[in-house]
């Protein structure tokens, strides 16, 4: 009998019901069907039992995507513990934050992680690869053991209202903040997405993106409840992108702007030999540029690909989806259409009032719907901000609701279509990622070098914006300044974060509050 | 101007210093993409220079992890083509 979709590992309950032998993952050469799934995530749920992990408790996930990073989000979920998926791309401070802001106390890792970690940073860590040297951990316990171990005795009755992981995302005080997602905000978004894409068992889902991206763990989330087969891609070279998915005969690919432009750079083998076996190909994460979609559309239209573009925030997962046959209104020239509400959400455009917006005027963009996250973990007054009563709801049901402010300007028309307008904050958007100016400082501030920093975004299309960065240094005599920050945020700080160009000032203006005036140097930067 | 293919990797090594490290040198067997030195942006600057200063072409899909992960890798590759 399937079961209800309550939690992660319901979807699971059913997948292997339906087809215990079917492919569940493949990891480079490696496959593993749904049986194992089960069998692998019930030893390694029992050894994190035995590692002192309880119901409620965060477990951080620092494997690579992988076999073993897939069937730790399934483990976690069955003994009621939520999961984190760390940022790959994190160097040891971030990882550090993040384990002391949510009370990480077990991890799973791979070893050369774990080494550059501190002493004591977490209790146990459970290591792919050698046994590490470093005190990271006070006890270790090998990955790889841990899988082939007895499964699961009890079950620990996990609901739908538990937590079920924490998605970090770019945080205004220069710090990222957790997304804490229940279990049913992660289930109904698989089932929200995977009935926009119409997911069967028979499709061959490309994991291109990162699992800790909201967006990213969607692929394996969707996949799960479809009962289909994911194929995980570590690489974000082209040459990789295109033979994965002409050797798996990918059938569905999710990705943001910069994955098209390179995917669009291997033109002549697509006209070559077309996709002919990709159905879809779903946009996430930013706009594409009109030129690469116009071109994205050349390439794999013809050979019967479906074009989805989606449109959401790590606080409320998915928001709306722009069909393929309505792609046409996401041109510039017709406003930059967003779509309309994805199933099961409601989408209002609130005014500076509190009052819905009539069409054609401006407002914020408000989701309402069952993925609406718990909050930011530990962060009351950011989720205050975000997280808000239901300006529409009737008196009798106020401050029952919570409904997520994105913080995005949009219109809506007579028809219903979203028009996308801009930002309200000064979130960069870099190669995908969200980022805020104050990581950024931060990070710069953090090299013992840099007195004042301002970072902003500037628009290019290829990356949709460049970080700049305008600093003024401690020591004015140090030749060489510049070369030095930069190399320790590059050490120190993921890829996306490092600014493209940093420009030193004597001293960086202010506002009338004395504050580092942000738009007065953006704007300065982009007049030239 | 066409490089001679014994400085391929100093040739490498010289761009990526200026344009993605910081300054920094690397060894010619660091992993680039695995330790998240370079990103699939800067790599695919790396090919457009690779292609201008060796009279090259990186195929399609040549452009992968195999082929980009250590100035090794791409120096190979560049002296394969070059040669």
């Amino acid at each position: 009998m399937p079961r209800p979709e309550f939690t992660l590992h319901d979807l699971l309950h059913n997948a292997l019901e339906r087809d215990p032998q079917r492919l569940a993952v493949v990891d480079g050469d490696a496959e593993y069907s749904y049986e194992d799934l089960e069998r692998e995530s019930s030893s390694l749920g029992a050894a994190l039992v035995d590692a002192g992990v309880d119901k409620g408790d965060r477990v951080g996930v620092l494997v690579e995507k992988s076999w073993e990073a897939i069937v730790s989000m399934l483990a976690a979920s069955r003994i009621g513990a939520a999961y984190v998926n760390v940022n790959p791309l994190f160097k040891a401070p971030q990882i550090e934050y993040l384990a002391q802001d949510c009370d990480i106390r077990v991890v799973i890792g791979d070893t050369p992680k774990l080494e550059e970690l501190q002493p004591k940073t977490v209790e146990t860590a459970f290591y792919r690869g050698e046994k590490p040297q470093g005190k990271a951990a006070k006890s270790y316990v090998d990955v790889a053991e841990a899988l082939k171990g007895d499964g699961l005795k009890a079950d620990r009755g996990v609901s739908e209202i538990d937590l079920g992981t924490i998605l970090y995302t770019s945080g205004s005080t220069g710090m990222p903040k957790g997304v804490a997602t229940s279990q049913r905000n992660v289930v109904v978004g698989a089932q929200i997405v995977s009935s926009c894409l119409g997911n069967t068992p028979e499709d061959r889902i490309l994991s291109a993106l990162p699992l800790n991206f909201d967006a990213g763990m969607s692929q394996f989330t969707t996949s799960l409840r479809a009962g289909a087969t994911l194929y995980l891609l570590r690489s974000r070279l082209p040459g990789d992108l295109l033979k994965a998915l002409r050797r798996h005969e990918i059938t569905g690919v999710t990705g943001v702007p910069p994955l098209w432009a390179l995917l669009i750079r291997s033109a002549k083998s697509l006209r070559e030999g077309p996709l002919t076996h990709l159905r879809y190909l779903a946009n996430t994460g930013g706009r594409i540029p009109q030129a690469n979609l116009d071109e994205l559309r050349n390439l794999l239209e013809p050979a019967g690909t479906k074009i989805y573009l989606m449109y959401g925030l790590t606080e409320a997962f998915r928001s709306t989806y722009l069909a393929p046959e309505e792609i046409h209104r996401s041109s510039p020239e017709q406003g930059n259409c967003i779509g309309k509400a994805i199933p099961n959400t409601e989408i209002m455009v609130i005014d500076k009032e509190g009052n819905e917006a009539a069409p054609g005027e401006p407002g914020e963009l408000v989701h309402r719907g069952p993925t609406v996250a718990m909050g930011y973990w530990g962060n009351e007054e950011a989720t205050r901000k975000a997280y808000r009563p239901n300006p529409l709801a009737p008196p009798e049901l106020l401050d029952v609701e919570r409904v997520v402010y994105s913080g995005d300007t949009v219109t809506r028309d007579e028809e219903g279509y979203l028009y996308f307008l801009g930002r309200e904050d000064a979130m960069i958007k870099n190669q995908g990622y969200r980022l805020s100016p104050e990581e950024v400082e931060n990070l710069l501030i953090a090299s013992g070098l840099v007195n004042e920093a301002c970072a902003f975004g500037v628009e290019n299309p290829a990356v949709g914006q460049d970080v700049i960065a305008v600093i003024s240094l401690k020591d004015t005599g140090g030749d060489g300044a510049i070369d030095s920050i930069r190399e320790y945020a590059i050490n120190n700080g993921p890829p996306y974060m490092i600014p493209k160009e940093i420009l030193v000032r004597d001293e960086l203006p202010k506002t009338g509050s004395g504050k580092i005036d942000r738009k007065g140097i953006t704007n300065a930067y982009t007049n030239g | 101007m066409v490089a001679s293919n014994g400085d391929a990797r100093a040739a490498i090594r010289g761009w990526l210093q200026e344009n993605v490290t910081g300054g920094r040198d690397v060894a010619n067997d660091e992993l680039l993409i695995e330790n998240g030195v370079m990103t699939s942006l800067q790599t695919v600057e790396l090919v457009t220079f690779l292609e201008d200063e060796f009279g090259i072409m990186v195929e399609d899909d040549e452009f992968d992890e195999e082929n980009f992960g250590s100035v090794d890798a791409i120096a190979t590759l560049v002296e394969g083509k070059a040669a």
